[in-house]
């Protein structure tokens, strides 16, 4: 299938009077039609900030696209103009946010909020939206959506706010659907049955999804390829199961680690001491070698360059994990 | 652990929110906790699972009577805690703390992480402010945020960062009870494995009681030594956590263990699922009889009007609110 998304050495830096927060700082990848790119990391490794960058959401300054594109449908959305991203946001990228509360407008009811931008974008008359709207709240699981859509956010629980996000993405039936934490708030059965929605239109429409998430349960299930970040820096990408099982980079094995599992009892959960660095204060070196146990002399001098077995890719000075 | 007296107990706790859908509309009411009850004895944890918007959040918000019960008891440590008022209510409330689902709603964006986290000292206790930094510097380590950090603002930390802040705040006046409403859904799994080493840790060091909800069930099964399932309003599972693994009973149970994703790409392809069908059921209008009919895979004429109660199965500690088990094929 054809690649939708091209993204090449993108940087982007905050910055404040506290100094240069490199909070994304090189990231390479390529997203193909109908397929699911899952993306993990420490928090506060720059996947949000990446995301909502990428459509232009994040006031420019503090942030500053300092390098790289992003090459969509013929275009390069790192040059592209505020009117330009604006027609293509909601619409052919349709981004699901980690913070429904502030992406839904607390005075304003659920239907209005979800059947605005359809007669926005879509030119559909009001009944018309009402519809369709109507349909991917059932399709999400509530089951009222009549209720739902005379609600304000606040009276409903979080797992129902991120699925009235879910249907408010779903209704322009964009090519890339962006999804930061998409189904954190949600409980697993319901969780299964979004995510099983999500591949069935993908199969339909060859929709491609970004998913952002912490649960690598989540991601062996659903994505394809995996993209490993670690403040602001791209540590491993690959298909799922060269992350999974030939892994060669310390910190997305340590992140396997100390993954909790429901099929293994466990008394003591291994984690990752230290906290991850202050993307402000950043030096040459890598960014993990103050918590990582096979750090040598070199990590503190320079961030290694790509090690490549077709499309796993990693970035570590270690020839080889033990 | 059971010999203790409990630090928390909740007896039929319900909270009702009315709502009024519009002029000349009859007046509705959310039952979004439904009869709850629930023992908590010091040093132990419970987990709490089920469905996303069953009532988890509401239950904890009541306990801390952060929102008012419509019916039901709270006792905390021996005292009536839904009776106390003013200066008793005040020095009661240090004793029993929340960690919030939303951190990004839960910090107030215009305090900077030292003046979050001297409000509560500065509202329950009298201390030096040598002593308070101190306080503030020993919890601000021990859930690794670096202590330069303390004058930032929440808008300045990522979401995992602003829930470890979260945690402190609540750890910070050393409670008897904790109630964490998902507090480590946000954060990445180092850190998740950090947060929940530190707060088994910190729950031996305080003997601290624990209600720890979450949707997951796998960060679940290692912080919890018992575990409570709720579906609309009610809790329809509650048991040694251990046991409930090995052999959960309830069909939602049964399906949310199901459907729990384990971090193993050929596992997951090759797993069947009990995928759910039918609809979320809305608690303004709950399903008749039990209210897991609608999406039963064994539901019967008799689960459509008669409601199940919460009973014990064949006299174990496990209780289950399915009086169908014996019919239901085990896995
Ligand atoms: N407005 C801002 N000014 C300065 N720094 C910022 C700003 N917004 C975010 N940052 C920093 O940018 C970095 C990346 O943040 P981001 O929210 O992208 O992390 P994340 O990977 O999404 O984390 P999480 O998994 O916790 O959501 C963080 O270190 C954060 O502190
Ligand atoms: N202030 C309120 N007014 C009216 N209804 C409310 C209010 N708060 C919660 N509800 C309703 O009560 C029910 C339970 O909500 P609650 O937030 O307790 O669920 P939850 O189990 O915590 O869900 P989640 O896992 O999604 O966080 C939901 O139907 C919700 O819409
Ligand atoms: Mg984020
Ligand atoms: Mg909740």
């Amino acid at each position: 299938m054809g690649e939708v998304l091209h993204v090449r050495d993108y940087r982007a830096y905050f910055h404040t009077r506290r100094g240069i927060v490199k909070a994304v700082d090189g990231l390479n990848f390529n997203l193909s039609a109908g397929e699911t790119l899952g993306i993990v990391g420490e928090s506060g490794s720059g996947k949000s900030v990446f995301l909502l960058s990428l459509l232009g959401l994040l006031p420019k300054p503090p942030l500053r696209i300092e390098s790289g594109s992003a090459q969509f449908g013929g275009m390069d959305l790192v040059t592209a103009s505020e009117d330009t991203m604006r027609s293509i946001r909601g619409n052919k990228i349709a981004m699901i946010f980690q913070e429904p509360m502030t992406s839904l407008n607390p005075y304003l009811k659920i239907g209005t909020q979800l059947i605005e931008p359809l007669m926005i974008h879509r030119n559909k008359t009001k009944d018309e939206a009402f519809k369709i709207v109507k349909g991917s709240l059932l399709k999400v699981g509530i089951g009222d959506p009549d209720r739902a859509l005379n609600a304000y956010p606040h009276e409903f629980s979080g797992g129902m706010r991120q699925r009235v996000m879910i249907a408010m993405a779903l209704t322009t039936h964009p090519e890339i659907l962006i999804a930061d934490e998409p189904t954190t708030a949600l409980d697993v059965t319901v969780q299964a049955q979004i995510l099983e929605l999500l591949k069935s239109i993908q199969k339909e429409t060859g929709m491609a999804v970004i998913l952002v998430t912490h649960d690598l349960g989540v991601v062996a299930g659903v994505a394809d390829r995996c993209l490993v970040m670690y403040a602001g820096k791209l540590f491993e990408q690959g298909s799922v199961d060269d992350i999974f099982y030939r892994s060669q980079h310390p910190y997305t094995h340590a992140l396997l680690k100390s993954t909790p599992r429901l099929d293994k009892a466990l008394a003591a959960l291994p984690s990752i001491a230290g906290t991850a660095p202050d993307l402000s204060k950043l030096g040459p070196g890598c960014p993990f070698d103050a918590r990582c146990e096979y750090v040598k002399e070199e990590c503190r001098n320079s961030f290694p360059t790509a090690k490549r077995t077709e499309e796993h890719e990693s970035f570590c000075h270690l020839e080889k994990l033990p | 652990m059971s010999e203790l007296q409990p630090v928390l107990t909740v007896k039929d706790l319900k909270v009702h929110f009315k709502k009024s859908p519009g002029y000349f509309k009859p007046v509705e009411r959310v039952k979004a906790v439904d009869g709850v009850s629930l023992e908590l004895r010091p040093g132990e944890t419970m987990g709490l699972v089920g469905e996303s918007g069953c009532g988890k959040s509401s239950l904890g918000r009541a306990i801390i009577r952060l929102i008012h019960p419509t019916e039901g008891t709270i006792d905390i440590g021996g005292t009536n805690f839904l009776a106390l008022k003013g200066g008793a209510l005040r020095r009661a409330r240090p004793s029993i703390q929340m960690v919030f689902q939303d951190p990004y709603a839960s910090l107030d964006p215009r305090m900077t992480i030292q003046e979050v986290l001297a409000e509560p000292l500065n509202a329950h206790l009298r201390l030096s402010s040598e002593e308070k930094n101190r306080r503030i510097q020993k919890i601000i380590s021990a859930v690794g945020i670096p202590k330069t950090a303390v004058h930032k603002y929440p808008h300045e930390f990522s979401g995992g960062q602003r829930q470890r802040i979260a945690i402190a705040r609540a750890l910070i006046l050393e409670p008897k009870v904790l109630i964490a409403d998902e507090p480590v859904s946000s954060l990445d799994v180092s850190v998740q494995a950090q947060i929940l080493n530190l707060m088994k840790d910190l729950q031996r060091e305080m003997n601290l009681a624990m209600l720890f909800i979450s949707h997951n069930l796998a960060v679940v099964r290692y912080i919890s030594h018992r575990l409570a399932v709720m579906y609309l309003g009610k809790i329809v599972e509650a048991g040694e956590s251990r046991e409930i693994y090995k052999n959960p009973l309830h069909p939602y149970t049964r399906a949310l263990i199901s459907a729990v994703p384990i971090p193993d790409p050929k596992l997951e392809r090759s797993r069947t699922r009990i995928v759910l069908t039918g609809e979320i059921p809305s608690p303004v209008n709950p399903p008749s009889g039990c209210t897991f009919h609608t999406r039963c895979p064994y539901a019967v004429e008799k689960c459509r009007t008669t409601p199940p109660e919460l009973l014990s199965f064949n006299g174990s500690p496990q209780l289950v609110r399915c009086p169908e088990i014996g019919r239901i094929p085990r896995q």
